[in-house]
């Protein structure tokens, strides 16, 4: 049964693909979605204009694919005129669909929230909606009569990690030392109920959130909210730090201990359970269901497709001209490296790839820090432009609130703090004290953003890659991945392809956590015994990721990560009263030396 | 299906409540406590759960567990000396399969009610029990059932 399954599994993403390049007429697709057809003149003509680039360059695209896969280019390029034309066309059409779900989205997600005092800026724009220029080329802005915005989700961030930062008193600044001495072991008992020490816990969730968001998501942040986005980024990683907190402790308390001896605890079981208590139950079971609706969105999206299509993006930059009509090539590598751990159950690699992670973040920091003493003079002037980006923005990054958002959503989307992804992944950790948990969790935020994210964001400043004309077709094409492996490389000849081998090992690492969360909150719905149905909707959605666009899919994670905070931070709000009693009992028991040092 | 106490019956466990209300159901159509096989079905381990990726989670481990929970229940239900078993896998299947094995009389099974989304995704195990068992099946309806 499972083996047809895995079959099944194996066969459906390159059986898309034989539909796709076998539909002898393109109009025969069309009928999918009616917004496609509008646009069917256009596509035929941008088609056939990538085709006759593939004739020039398959060449030499097919000698760098790797040799398990040199059949299907060949394949191709068999009747490579009519396959590459419709191939596009259906990479269009779910590009579209993509786009038209992330409107719909966006309409309720991204909701703008007006800011008092402050005023918007926006490009010129003539009667017909193009941008204006100046005499010299340059984007003219304006400032309109209006409040400048910000996206709901996004607010709901920044004002939840602020106010946990105070309601906490600051625990992610006391509770630092405490943290490390935790995660190095010295409270361990084994004997305590759960499946990973504090360590494990802690890397087991790092690993879902180190990845693109750190390279790609950095680099995209820079290129749209200037120096200045750094400087947010990191206050947003401090304050992210108490959401952590907060969150992993209430994902410790109301954790479920099966029979088995198996642990399941997150969100979705605080925001039922913990609100159940607070004696509004229905509330709270509709907040945890819309989380874990959104979770599995996410974990489709920037845990999983967004991974693919950027890593890819860092890839290709290794790779010849001409590799990019192959991109449907990685998404099957990538699909049946998810899917025989998944649904294969082939352990070894997840914990392979799992465990390397430490140490490509360490490579990774490490050669951005021999960057920075290379570039050493231009060090201070790269702190300049950070610190006055920060407050007195460029109009062309949408100002000082342009800026901020820019930092706050970029941190969200990398260390994930008061999205509730990660209490997932903590509330497995052996031990009887939910706090020790969250304060444990406090250091994720500090490695991922603090740390990592503030390394690349001061490579993209320092080298002046994102201001660097002849690299602005990275910014245009939202390819992150691309502009820091170009900055990096450009220092450290050849470190793209040491990058490239990160970038596909994080996003690896990040899928597989990923598809824990979904699986975990697929489960919460539908029960244990429906895992396999969602298994197979992340492997189709691994091979979608290789395809679709960067922008859609970009967005689509945008809004269903950033998603999950508005459920996720009404839950830790209502309940921040019960983590801070339980938060100074745990407190004082620690500062009176009750708990003992085990090692 | 006669009256008289029967040798071998299979008890599915899920240690929910109402599976521990069928053991004393069961044990009134039994011949005597040791005629009770209580089962409990323990899904496969998935591959990328921190446990299993980082920690040391695993099957041994996870039977040994409920085969001590399952004592405890048998304890406390008063059927001591019923067989307790272990399976992994799909519970409906197993459970029908394994009554087939030890050539069961009956399966005493509660059912859990569950509706609308849940129902729809993973069907009943009482249903696939029934679907495949060869030998009778008593399915105890629970009271507030849709």
């Amino acid at each position: 049964m499972r083996l047809a399954l895995m079959a099944a599994i194996f066969v459906l993403c390159p059986l898309i693909m034989l539909a796709a390049t076998q539909a002898p007429n393109p109009n025969a697709n069309a009928s999918e979605s009616t917004t496609a057809e509008s646009s069917t003149t256009t596509e035929s003509n941008s088609a056939a204009d990538s085709l006759t680039n593939t004739d020039e360059t398959g060449d030499g695209a097919e000698k760098t694919e790797p040799a398990s896969t040199a059949t299907e280019p060949k394949e191709a390029n068999g009747n490579a005129d009519e396959s590459l034309s419709t191939f596009r066309m259906t990479e269009k059409k779910v590009d579209e669909f993509c786009g038209q779900l992330n409107e719909y989205l966006a309409g309720v997600l991204f909701f703008p929230v007006p800011i008092p005092f402050t005023s918007k800026i926006e490009k010129k724009l003539d009667a017909d909606g193009n941008a204006v220029l100046d005499e010299s080329g340059e984007t003219i802005y304006e400032t309109k009569d209006q409040n400048a915005t910000v996206p709901l989700s996004v607010f709901w961030l920044i004002i939840g990690a602020t106010f946990f930062t105070i309601r906490m008193s600051f625990i992610n600044i006391r509770g630092f030392k405490h943290a490390i001495m935790v995660t190095a072991g010295k409270f361990d008992n084994p004997d305590d109920e759960g499946e990973v020490s504090h360590f494990q816990a802690l890397m087991s969730a790092l690993s879902a959130t180190v990845g693109l968001g750190n390279i790609a998501g950095v680099a995209i942040a820079i290129m749209t909210g200037g120096p200045g986005a750094t400087f947010w980024m990191i206050v947003a990683g401090f304050l992210g730090m108490t959401s952590k907190f907060v969150e992993c402790t209430l994902g410790q308390k109301y954790r479920e201990v099966r029979p088995d001896g198996r642990v399941m605890g997150g969100a979705m079981f605080y925001l039922s359970r913990g609100l159940g208590n607070l004696g509004i139950g229905p509330i709270g079971k509709a907040l945890a269901v819309l989380f874990a609706v959104l979770c599995i969105g996410g974990s489709l999206g920037g845990g999983n497709a967004f991974q693919v299509n950027q890593s890819l993006n860092a890839v290709q930059e290794t790779l010849p001209a001409g590799a990019e009509n192959y991109r449907w090539v990685y998404g099957i590598i990538m699909t049946i490296m998810v899917g025989i751990v998944i649904i294969g159950g082939i352990r070894r690699i997840a914990k392979t790839a799992e465990k390397i992670v430490p140490t490509m973040c360490g490579i990774y920091v490490l050669a951005a820090i021999v960057i920075l003493i290379m570039k050493a003079k231009d060090v201070p002037d790269a702190f300049t432009a950070i610190w006055e980006g920060a407050f007195s923005a460029k109009a062309m990054y949408g100002g000082a609130i342009g800026v901020l958002i820019t930092g706050f959503k970029r941190a969200a989307f990398s260390n994930e703090a008061g999205v509730g992804s990660a209490a997932i992944a903590h509330s497995v950790a052996k031990t009887e004290h939910p706090v020790r948990e969250g304060v444990v969790a406090l250091l994720g935020p500090f490695i991922d953003t603090v740390v990592i994210c503030t390394m690349t964001a001061l490579v993209i400043v320092i080298t002046g890659a994102y201001q660097d004309k002849t690299l602005q077709h990275f910014v245009a094409a939202d390819n992150g991945a691309g502009l820091t492996s170009h900055a990096m490389n450009a220092v450290i000849p050849g470190f793209k392809y040491m990058l490239a081998i990160a970038v596909v090992l994080f996003a690896y690492s990040t899928m597989i956590s990923w598809s824990f969360y979904g699986e975990r909150c697929w489960a919460y719905l539908f029960g244990d015994r429906a895992s396999m149905s969602y298994r197979i909707i992340f492997l189709i959605f691994v091979f979608l990721g290789s395809i679709v666009s960067a922008k859609n899919v970009k967005d689509f994670s945008d809004l269903m990560i950033l998603g999950m905070a508005i459920p996720n931070i009404i839950g830790l709000v209502l309940l921040s009263n019960e983590v801070r009693k339980d938060m100074d009992a745990y407190w004082q028991r620690y500062k009176s030396g009750e708990f003992k040092i085990m090692k | 299906m006669s009256w008289l106490p029967r040798k071998k019956i299979v008890v599915p466990v899920d240690f929910s409540e109402e599976s521990e209300a069928a053991i004393p159901t069961a044990l009134a159509m039994a011949e005597s406590a040791s005629s009770l096989h209580l089962i409990h079905v323990l899904y496969p381990l998935d591959s990328v759960s921190p446990g299993v990726v980082w920690g040391d989670v695993n099957d041994e481990d996870r039977e040994r567990a409920v085969k001590k929970k399952l004592a405890e229940l048998a304890d406390n239900a008063g059927v001591k000396e019923a067989t307790l078993v272990t399976r992994m896998g799909n519970p409906g299947l197993e459970i029908a399969s394994y009554a087939k094995e030890v050539g069961a009389e009956l399966i005493v099974i509660p059912s859990h009610g569950y509706h609308g989304m849940k129902r729809l995704v993973l069907g009943s195990v009482a249903e696939r029990v029934m679907r495949h068992a060869e030998c009778s099946v008593f399915v105890l309806r629970r009271t507030d059932a849709e």
